[in-house]
């Protein structure tokens, strides 16, 4: 070759190398050829949400939208594995399971331009922990949590203690060597400290001090205050009527944001209106922020309707519904009734009794049309997540009206303890009240036992629920983080205050409290098998009847790409374009 | 018009309806406390969290204390306190927003149900017992058989979802609201739905009395005069027949008020009546007395416009 050509070729090898450095190391928005030239992507959520403050958040839709706002030192990928965040990498943890060390990324700011140091980590947690909203216990495993847990003080007060790094509201267990390292010291090995902190939108989000200072408890309400490490930004808010996000220029995360706007339809509350409103054109997405408890007739109609079919996508979600007996009787749980432990054999055998005689895969027929829930087989935690038990794993599931009439007539022969009994539920969730229906018929037909059916308001419902108040009540439970302590911490046993008050159930025993301790401080394999065995403990006590797994429906517009949920939460709004259309 | 003793008569009504707005917000206020069940409580919280919630909104202090204190606050400062469902959200200019959206919203439903019921009635009067007599007859008994919240719904059915699939999307009723107080577009079907119940007992009421204002001497004496047939019925026969009209237009205000918590809800408009039903549902007491109080105030006002209106149509009406 000619020395021009060498030339030549060594120029476009350092083209092609430098074009091959730029695309690894930048983080480029997800390109389309044909983006729409508006960005801007709009959905309802059929009910305004109730705080975008991490600290006190208690709700699916908070959540869901504070996601795009806020951000942790760790965080669930779309397929809920934890993964990095605002941290640089997976914390390293020390051998005996009691030191996390989380070294943050550097280049990370919150839409303010502020710096994120470890300091910010510091005043969320321990800001978080003091406030005791409902996920706080998230933190509970860091050393000094049961103090700071006891605070009283609040608003400006909790502010000033906090600045001044009051003992009482300071996490001990929590510090910062230099300001980009956070040292977390446990008070006890917790195998599920991680999946905690990384729930999005709850009490491990990092907020600034320097908004949050603005106004201690509603620093959120306010765009100019709203301020957090996400992709998008609180531009402006009516309450109740609609909510508007910007993207943040220069975000720091990766992929960056296509969209330029979000804008939230509060005004809607009706899920049929909202979804005719979707078919208009008047919104890019149903389903998100929550809301993907469409009407079973709605799928049906779009299922019928040739091009919106592909539009609906079902999705297996978190929760998960059974039937609970209450299994302790005493001065503080005054329902009593003949499925308690203490009566031995004869109680479990009824308890087996009324769960066999459930003809569950017709109750996924009947209630769910076959369309919103699927049957619960493998126990109590659904498929997809930590601790499902596997397809066709639960005995309870069964249905088997020969060995339930047979139960029945060895444990109440004479009828007399199963006459008069009274299943409870919360009828503002749409399945409870034809499942309480279908429950009756299948009692009725398949052990000849009349039971009677009685609707309670819901925040009425659950307290009398967990004060054992009913003898058969519906129950279930929705996940909050993938990590099976997330179930068998907050629904049996001591932790939750088990047997006196704060279960269902009042199911408590020795072994089951001594397991749960044990597998809490494990990780890994033999956390899964403790924690398997705890589900293996409540089938073999009969604790619950299992009933079914719910799914969400969701409609997204052909031109909305990147759009999409998984078991837990919608994907990111950085994930989304808008194609022409 | 507005005479000394009009002035006096509108001074008294609206103490009154003052005193009215704080009784029913205190009858709210101690009822709603009563009711089982609250907007706090769930089964996340653990340990002391629940607590510390209720001493947040006051919820832990006597009953009585937090009377006083709703009391004094709403009266000398026009403050309703602060949602409890949704953090930060102060309720005094929530629902009177929602208040003025559910205004607009009325008096466009007010339009239907005088303007097409009037027309409908004088159309039904004048072709008495003909074929147009018998179809605005029969369309009026089913106008007020048929409840706002099942004509809502037809009316969406009809307009948004049938017309839009029929015509591939080129002529339909859009479902939506901008801004705060919408546009004519999204405003005409849920203010007809709410109206039209109403625009047919109109309809029937000003057909009775115009078929017997026209039977009247003194519309034969205009008739002989050689006066036009528009300007008879117009002038001298509506009018008069109006009065018995205007006599039940109070209920059927307070009725378009009350038929609003439901239309409200399946349009998906954000006015009083759509929070009328969710905070209830929510126990969120704070916005049950808001909403409460608001109606109040607003029963009470379109009562007093009503009456004021007597003055206007009847010349023999003084206060």
């Amino acid at each position: 070759m000619t020395p021009a050509s060498v030339r030549y070729l060594k120029a476009l090898c350092v083209g092609s190398v430098a074009i091959l450095v730029a695309i690894a190391c930048g983080n480029p928005s997800p390109q389309s050829s044909n983006l729409a030239a508006n960005q801007t992507l709009t959905f309802p959520i059929l009910a305004d949400f109730g705080t975008l403050d991490p600290a006190v958040s208690d709700a699916e839709t908070d959540q869901e939208i504070q996601q795009n706002m806020f951000d942790g030192l760790v965080k669930f990928d779309n397929n809920l594995t934890v993964v990095p965040d605002i941290a640089a990498s997976m914390p390293t943890v020390s051998g005996d399971g009691l030191t996390y060390t989380f070294k943050l990324r550097t280049d990370v700011t919150f839409s303010n331009g502020d710096k994120v140091t470890s300091k910010d980590v510091l005043y969320s947690w321990n800001r978080s922990a003091a406030m005791q909203g409902a996920y706080a216990t998230n933190l509970a495993a860091i050393d000094g949590y049961d103090k700071v847990s006891k605070n009283t003080a609040s608003g400006a007060a909790l502010e000033a203690l906090l600045e001044k790094n009051d003992p009482s509201v300071t996490l001990t267990g929590l510090t910062a060597p230099d300001a980009s390292t956070v040292l977390v010291k446990m008070s006890a090995p917790a195998g599920w400290f991680l999946p905690a902190i990384a729930l999005s939108g709850s009490t491990g989000e990092i907020v600034d001090v320097n908004a949050v200072k603005q106004d201690f408890d509603n620093w959120w309400t306010n765009p100019a205050t709203a301020i957090g490490t996400g992709p998008f930004k609180m531009t402006s808010r009516v309450p109740k009527q609609s909510v508007d996000f910007a993207a943040v220029s220069n975000w720091w995360g990766s992929p960056k944001p296509t969209l330029t706007k979000v804008h939230l339809d509060v005004s809607v509350t009706d899920a049929s209106t909202a979804i005719t409103k979707y078919e208009q054109g008047g919104y890019d997405v149903y389903g998100y922020g929550g809301y993907s408890n469409m009407p079973v007739a709605d799928i049906k109609r779009i299922q019928a309707t040739p091009n919106e079919v592909s539009q609906l996508v079902l999705q297996p979600k978190v929760r998960s519904y059974w039937v609970s007996f209450n299994m302790v009787h005493d001065t503080k749980r005054t329902a009593g009734g003949p499925f308690l432990l203490a009566n031995g054999q004869s109680g479990h055998d009824l308890r087996m009794a009324f769960a066999l005689a459930v003809d569950k895969a017709k109750l996924v027929t009947v209630v769910c049309q076959d369309i919103v829930c699927t049957q619960a087989t493998g126990g109590l935690i659904v498929k997809g997540l930590n601790g499902y038990l596997g397809d066709g794993q639960d005995p309870l599931a069964k249905f088997d009206a020969a060995q339930a009439k047979t139960l029945l007539k060895s444990a109440d022969p004479d009828g007399s303890k199963t006459k008069g009994l009274t299943y409870t539920y919360d009828p503002e969730n749409s399945l409870n009240k034809p499942t309480a229906e279908f429950l009756q018929s299948q009692w009725h037909d398949n052990l000849g036992v009349d039971v009677a059916i009685q609707p309670v308001s819901h925040s009425q419902f659950i307290k009398a629920r967990l004060k054992g108040s009913y003898v058969l009540s519906r129950d279930g439970w929705q996940a909050d983080y993938n990590h099976p302590q997330d179930w068998y911490d907050n629904l049996w046993g001591k932790i939750v205050g088990c047997p006196d008050s704060g279960c269902s159930t009042g199911y408590d025993t020795k072994a089951y409290d001594d397991l749960v301790a044990k597998a809490d401080t494990e990780s890994g394999d033999q956390a899964t098998a403790d924690y398997k065995a705890l589900a293996q403990m409540l089938i073999n006590d009969v604790v619950y009847i299992p009933l079914f797994y719910s799914k969400g429906a969701f409609l997204f517009k052909p031109y909305v790409k990147g759009a999409g949920t998984n078991n837990f939460s919608d994907f990111h709004w950085n994930e989304i374009q808008i194609l022409t259309h | 018009m507005l005479t000394r003793g009009t002035l006096l008569y509108i001074g008294q009504r609206l103490v009154l309806i003052g005193f009215t707005v704080v009784a029913v917000s205190s009858i709210v206020f101690l009822g709603i406390h009563r009711l089982p069940g609250d907007a706090l409580f769930n089964e996340h919280l653990h340990g002391t969290q629940y607590e510390l919630l209720l001493h947040h909104y006051g919820l832990d202090r006597p009953l009585w204390d937090q009377y006083t204190s709703f009391l004094s606050a709403m009266i000398f400062h026009g403050n309703l306190g602060e949602s409890l469902v949704n953090r930060g959200v102060q309720i005094t200019p929530l629902v009177v927003r929602e208040l003025t959206v559910s205004v607009e919203v009325g008096l466009f439903a007010l339009i239907f149900t005088i303007g097409l019921g009037m027309l409908l009635g004088v159309v039904a009067a004048l072709r008495q017992n003909t074929w147009v007599d018998y179809v605005l007859s029969t369309t009026s008994v089913i106008g007020y058989s048929m409840p706002s919240f099942v004509i809502a719904t037809f009316l969406i059915l009809l307009f948004a979802v049938w017309l839009d699939n029929l015509t591939q999307g080129t002529f339909y009723f859009q479902i939506g609201w901008t801004g705060t107080y919408g546009t004519i577009g999204e405003i005409w079907l849920p203010a007809f739905a709410l109206g039209f119940p109403y625009a047919s007992i109109v309809a029937r009421l000003t057909r009775a009395s115009m078929l017997e204002v026209i039977r009247q001497d003194y519309i034969r004496t205009a008739r002989a005069k050689g006066l036009k047939e528009t300007v008879i019925t117009i002038r001298h026969a509506l009018r008069n027949a109006l009065i018995p009209v205007i006599t039940i237009l109070g209920p059927l205000v307070i009725g378009i008020i009350t038929g609003g918590v439901i239309v409200e809800n399946i349009f998906g408009i954000p006015g009083l009546g759509k929070e009328f039903a969710n905070s209830i549902l929510n126990r969120d007491y704070n916005i049950v007395i808001g909403v409460f109080t608001m109606y109040a105030a607003l029963v009470g006002l379109a009562n007093l416009g009503v009456d004021l209106l007597y003055v206007v149509i009847d010349p023999r009406i003084r206060y």
